[in-house]
């Protein structure tokens, strides 16, 4: 069996040190072997160590992690961490190479694209510039970029997100590597994109019949492509395997707990499973289903009609240009249910929310709130209306005022609002909200940095409850949290609903949330509606070949049919 | 959902530590930091200590002897004590010649006056000082004392007020944007376009001179690098959505700007602010020099530099060493104290 | 290039505030203490402050596009002949030093990113720290007095008329001394950069392509670094000025900056403002040449 191993990683440990005094152990002695010919998934959460044991791979750590004597890494019979810098600059880019989470910043910003394929070319296989520039142009064209002659004098600013990173695969194979360490490849990427990259990974790994390392945290990703499942939290191996065995009979409960918080489109339970369940009572995900829907009977607390935005971008010294964000949307939200509006990034989607609550200023169109027109309110009367529509944003790092403690930022919409009679009456309020979201009392008095991101989006929600709002916008609260936090904060914001009988206008780029949270769905492109539906309406019969397109995209995790190699 | 967190403990009611003091508390851990902070400490309260006159309260007090040996150096000829003495005061031979454009041309009679004006009250001078004297016996070790005083206090006032300006200015361009900001930036680029000595050296020629007078000079040209870094702070927060939040909630634009951003930006307003205080002591002392800085009855660094260059050429080395070690020790310590202020509060660090 | 003439206007309109306003009547500062209330109103009339403040302005900006400030209030020397004949001197010095040092720097401060962390970096940044704080003035007295009367390299001060021999024989010390100065901060300035470059993602992908660390900082980091020092050249200049400025006094070089310096403490004030107009002009064609060098570097701006 161990021939058939291209590269083992033994007792791997990652240590950083942080500081003089204090270190942090990312990786606590991992092992697994990667296949020829394979593809290989390293799935886990934020912190469970998945990156940085690539990274030890190839030496591409920072300069503060510490490796001990102990971890080996075997490769052609030979360790990789104790290998020369020397011997590691060969294999880099000629028997390994790597893609990463980010391309736009993963290129050199001052050369064409052209020279940086060929620079790889030039250094492992020996090519003459001349040759190396016309491999660059068909590996180019084998990756499947248009134009690939002109391309190839492009700087990359001038490619798509998409094109950035099929950019960098072709850099990646142009030496014809044995392994491809992909690290979260398509996470930066639109959907319909991310379904692209991965099929082009999967056909070139068959193709050159290399080993791919596959590091994502979207177990829906790994049914797809992968072999081999490894699956990793807090720097550990909690279980690895056959991916039919992963996904068909999960041993450890947090694999169980990964595969079910995620919604899915085909089910969906009242509240979803979150890790805790699994972890302590090993986890019956039997929950009730719950309908979804609006009709027309359904009253109608805001109704947004032909809303413009425009931005116009200053070119010149006079100049302007316009550039349409959302064109001629109108739509109905009804009261106590929840508007979904997906969309690739560039749809408008989050203009749209900003737009009707003000924040920025519409072009035209008018945004009815119980009847009256907010667009047209001044900025007196718009401070009544304020405090029922509120917003909370997606990343809960920037959205709270690090200088602010718990307590200040609960406190001061209530002053500025003038809700409650005096600061004794608040704090109550606050201390009240805090544990209504799920969040200990002592919270009142710490700041924003001592929470982990979950944590943060409670208190952020916690901020729009103290002014008892109407209308909630989620502008991709739960994009940028891990599955498992995702799902607490899923289930809080539907007891929410449930509780206070809120709108919620729900701005997801994430098909499956949006699906499991929503009672009509609103899909957009380019600035305008595609198509508005209930829910399950649009999942089973899309209309528009723009929904169809979407929906295809979603990765659909296990199928039990996959032929697996 | 798991309702409420599993909290038996009555929950501890104690404020959390700030950024500000965490900032502090890893100041305190870097010695390096630390021991400059102590160093500039003692300057400032020496600098105290000499505005209420407990020190070097008689710098201008002619003790000792012209040239009057360090006392490490006593052993040394003096001949140019013999010579002065013999010859009255003055007419030293200026052995590298500068006469037209030597800026304190003007001044050596004036000073000598004044100097031949108090020797007639002398009776006994020292033949050596504590670190030397200067060519009216004064001693250099008090006169580097008080020079400092002068030094730090315009250093110090100075970026203050030019932190305020390029603070408010900064503020209002990066908050606001449009018209005001393209305002700001017209005038940001008028500023900047003069070189800055110049645009010094045009204040100079039409301000009466007087410590006042630098002072303003410095803060009304030096702002523009606070204002560019602060407008970029505003604008970078501007975009955050922790102000959009606060706008959402209804927070006016005042509370925006003060309350919630500028706290946000105030490490780089603060880092700012001591790499000013540095580098207008280092301008005071260039304009000291050149006779536009402090009046001819104060001694500041420059006005000290500018009487040794003089004097080392007849080898009398050491106010020239006072001047120059005394500035160099406060600004190195300074310049790391800034660098260890900036590791301290990086938000990147937390 | 449409952006300047705003910025000029502000620089004409400042400097006509400070002198023609702020600055009192000049005659008082001319006719000095001997002159009666006549001569004083023939003075004025003389140098047309008793016209209205628009006029005056006019006449300045008239004054600024031909070249013509009149002659200086005390040598009675015309002002575009004093601006011609110092103009060169100072650029003598100051083009070297700005070239050299800007090369200089930025080739050392290549070679301590490279060793980031080692106790040569750690040695040559602390020795910078130091040497920034000691005072120019420090510098020029020292090292006239040591390389010049006692080593007696070069000589202490002086001009010629020939070029050559300027640049040779006077200008050598001053610029060395510039020099000097001017790579403490730099370098450690331009070492910052670098190392705000090596922690970009593109570097890893270089490394991750098996580029040896020599290639991935002399090629990949080198050139991305090159764009903040080009912006920093630019914002660095007026340093150079007062460097120059500095030097011109000591050195007794006939140059602009002993020109202003001689001219403030006279009360000259066409000479000033003739002086900081055009050199305002000047910092604004260099910072103009920036931007186009700006350009050409940065691919991700493009030319309009």
């Amino acid at each position: 069996m161990s021939e058939d191993n291209l590269l083992q990683v033994q007792d791997l440990r990652v240590t950083f040190q942080v500081d003089k005094h204090s270190t942090f152990e990312a990786v606590k002695g991992i092992s697994f072997d990667i296949p020829v010919n394979r593809t290989m998934a390293l799935v886990g959460e934020s912190g469970s160590g998945k990156s940085v044991s690539a990274m030890a791979i190839l030496g591409l750590l920072p300069d503060n992690a510490i490796i001990p004597a102990t971890s080996r890494i075997l490769y052609g019979g030979a360790d990789l961490l104790k290998a020369t810098p020397e011997r590691l600059q060969d294999i880099r880019g000629k028997d390994i190479s790597v893609i990463f989470q980010e391309p736009m910043t993963s290129l050199n910003p001052v050369f064409p694209v052209g020279e940086q394929i060929g620079e790889v070319l030039r250094l492992h296989m020996g090519m003459t510039p001349r040759a190396a520039a016309a491999r660059a142009v068909e590996l180019l064209s084998e990756v499947g970029i248009p134009d690939p002659q002109l391309r190839v004098r492009s700087f990359p600013h001038e490619l798509s997100g998409g094109q950035q990173q099929r950019v960098m695969i072709a850099m990646a194979i142009a030496c014809e590597p044995k392994l491809l360490i992909a690290d979260e490849p398509t996470t930066a990427l639109d959907v319909t994109i991310q379904k692209q990259i991965l099929e082009l990974i999967a056909g070139l790994q068959e193709k050159h019949h290399m080993s791919v390392l596959f590091i994502t945290h979207d177990l829906g990703v790994v049914g797809e492509i992968a072999d081999h499942v490894v699956v990793m939290q807090n720097g550990v191996v909690q279980e690895q395997g056959p991916v039919r065995a992963i996904f068909e009979r999960p041993q450890h409960p947090y694999t169980k707990a990964l595969l079910e918080c995620r919604p899915r489109l085909d089910r969906r339970p009242m509240r979803l499973p979150v890790i805790e369940d699994f972890m302590t009572s090993g986890g019956s995900a039997n929950y009730d289903e719950r309908p979804r829907g609006v009709t027309a009977g359904d009253a109608v607390i805001l109704e947004v009609k032909s809303l413009n935005k425009t931005f116009f971008l200053k070119e010149g010294f006079f100049g302007k240009r316009a550039v349409p964000a959302v064109k001629d949307v109108s739509f109905k939200l009804a009261r106590g249910k929840t508007l979904g509006l997906v969309g690739e990034s560039g749809s408008g989607k989050t203009t749209v929310g900003l737009t009707l609550m003000r924040l920025h200023d519409a072009t035209s169109g008018e945004v009815l709130f119980e009847g009256r027109n907010l667009l047209g309110l001044s900025d007196k009367e718009m401070m009544a209306y304020r405090r029922r529509i509120q917003i909370i944003f997606q990343n809960p790092y920037a959205s709270l005022n690090p200088r602010f403690t718990v307590g200040n930022i609960l406190t001061e919409p209530m002053k500025i609002h003038g809700i409650g009679k005096d600061q004794k009456e608040r704090v109550e309020m606050a201390f009240h909200l805090l544990s209504r979201v799920g969040l200990p009392e002592a919270s009142f008095y710490k700041y924003p940095h001592e929470f982990s991101g979950g944590q943060r989006q409670r208190i952020a929600i916690a901020r729009c409850l103290t002014m008892k709002p109407d209308v909630l916008i989620c502008d991709e609260s739960v994009s940028a949290l891990d599955v498992s936090v995702q799902a607490q904060v899923l289930n809080l914001l539907q007891d929410l609903q449930d509780e206070y009988g809120l709108s919620y206008i729900f701005i997801s780029h994430d098909l499956a949330v949006v699906k499991y949270i929503s009672d009509e769905i609103m899909v957009m492109n380019q600035g305008e509606i595609v198509e508005i539906a209930n829910a399950d309406e649009i999942y089973l019969n899309p209309k528009q070949d723009y929904t169809r397109k979407l929906l295809a995209s979603i990765p659909k995790g296990w199928d039990a049919n996959r032929a697996v190699a | 959902m798991s309702a409420v967190l599993p909290d038996n403990a009555p929950p501890v009611m104690h404020q959390s530590p700030g950024l500000w003091t965490l900032a502090w508390r890893r100041l305190l851990n870097d010695r390096v930091g630390v021991f400059c902070l102590a160093i500039v400490v003692a300057y400032v309260s020496m600098m105290l200590a000499s505005y209420a006159g407990l020190v070097a309260g008689d710098w201008n007090k002619e003790k000792g002897v012209s040239y009057a040996n360090p006392s490490f150096l006593a052993g040394a000829e003096n001949l140019e004590a013999r010579e002065v003495t013999n010859r009255d005061f003055g007419t030293t031979a200026k052995p590298v010649d500068l006469s037209d454009i030597d800026p304190l041309a003007p001044r050596y009679k004036e000073w000598e006056e004044r100097a031949a004006k108090i020797a007639v009250t002398e009776v006994k001078r020292a033949e050596t000082l504590a670190f030397g004297g200067d060519k009216w016996g004064r001693d250099v070790l008090e006169k580097a004392i008080k020079g400092s005083e002068v030094s730090i206090f315009v250093g110090l006032t100075a970026a203050l007020f030019a932190t305020l300006i390029g603070t408010i200015l900064g503020a209002l361009a990066g908050y606001w944007g449009g018209r005001v900001n393209d305002f700001l930036e017209w005038f940001y680029n008028i500023f900047t376009s003069i070189p800055y000595i110049l645009l010094i050296l045009a204040f100079a020629a039409v301000f009466k001179r007087g410590l006042d007078t630098i002072i303003v000079i410095l803060a009304l040209t030096g702002w523009t690098g606070i204002y560019r870094l602060v407008r970029a702070e505003y604008i970078k927060h501007g975009g955050r959505e922790y102000v959009k939040a606060a706008q959402a909630i209804g927070a006016s634009h005042f509370s925006r700007m003060f309350v919630h951003i500028l706290p946000n930006a105030s490490h780089v307003i603060l880092v700012q602010l001591s790499q000013h205080v540095v580098s207008f002591i280092k301008a005071e002392v260039i304009l000291s020099f050149l006779g536009l800085g402090v009046p001819v009855d104060m001694v500041s660094w420059g006005t000290m530099l500018a009487e040794a260059q003089n004097e080392l050429v007849i080898g009398k080395w050491w106010q020239l060493f006072a001047a120059g070690a005394s500035m160099a020790i406060l600004v190195t310590a300074f310049s790391m104290l800034t660098d260890s202020l900036r590791d301290a509060l990086d938000p990147k660090l937390k | 290039m449409w952006q300047m003439i705003p910025t000029l206007a502000g620089v004409i309109l400042l400097i006509f505030f400070l002198f023609n306003w702020v600055g009192g009547d000049p005659a008082q500062v001319l006719a000095g203490k001997i002159s009666n209330p006549e001569q004083i109103a023939n003075i004025r009339k003389q140098l047309g402050v008793d016209q209205p403040y628009w006029y005056q302005l006019w006449v300045f900006v008239q004054q600024v596009f031909t070249f013509d400030f009149g002659r200086s209030w005390s040598t009675n020397e015309e002002v575009s002949r004093i601006l011609l004949t110092r103009v060169g001197p100072t650029l003598t010095i100051m083009v070297p030093v700005l070239v050299i040092e800007t090369v200089l720097a930025v080739a050392l401060a290549v070679m301590v990113a490279y060793v980031r962390g080692s106790l040569t970096d750690r040695t040559i940044m602390v020795i910078c720290t130091t040497a920034m704080s000691i005072s120019f003035l420090v510098y020029i007295i020292f090292g006239q007095w040591l390389f010049g009367f006692i080593l007696g390299w070069f000589p202490v001060q002086g001009w010629s008329e020939s070029y050559w021999r300027n640049l040779t024989h006077y200008a050598p010390l001053p610029i060395m001394l510039a020099i000097f100065v001017g790579l403490a901060p730099a370098l450690r300035l331009y070492r910052s950069f670098f190392l705000e470059e090596i922690n970009q993602d593109y570097v890893r992908t270089a490394r991750a392509k098996g580029l040896p660390e020599k290639t991935v900082m002399m090629k990949h980091v080198l050139r991305n670094a090159l764009i903040p020092i080009l912006t920093n050249v630019g914002i660095y200049l007026p340093s150079v000025f007062v460097g120059s400025f500095l030097l011109e006094v000591f050195f007794s070089i006939p140059g602009l900056g002993r020109e202003i310096v001689t001219a403030v403490n006279r009360s000259d004030f066409p000479v000033i403002k003739a002086v900081t107009v055009y050199l305002a002009v000047l910092t604004m064609i260099v910072n103009l040449l920036v931007d186009v060098m700006y350009k050409l570097v940065d691919p991700r701006v493009s030319f309009k």
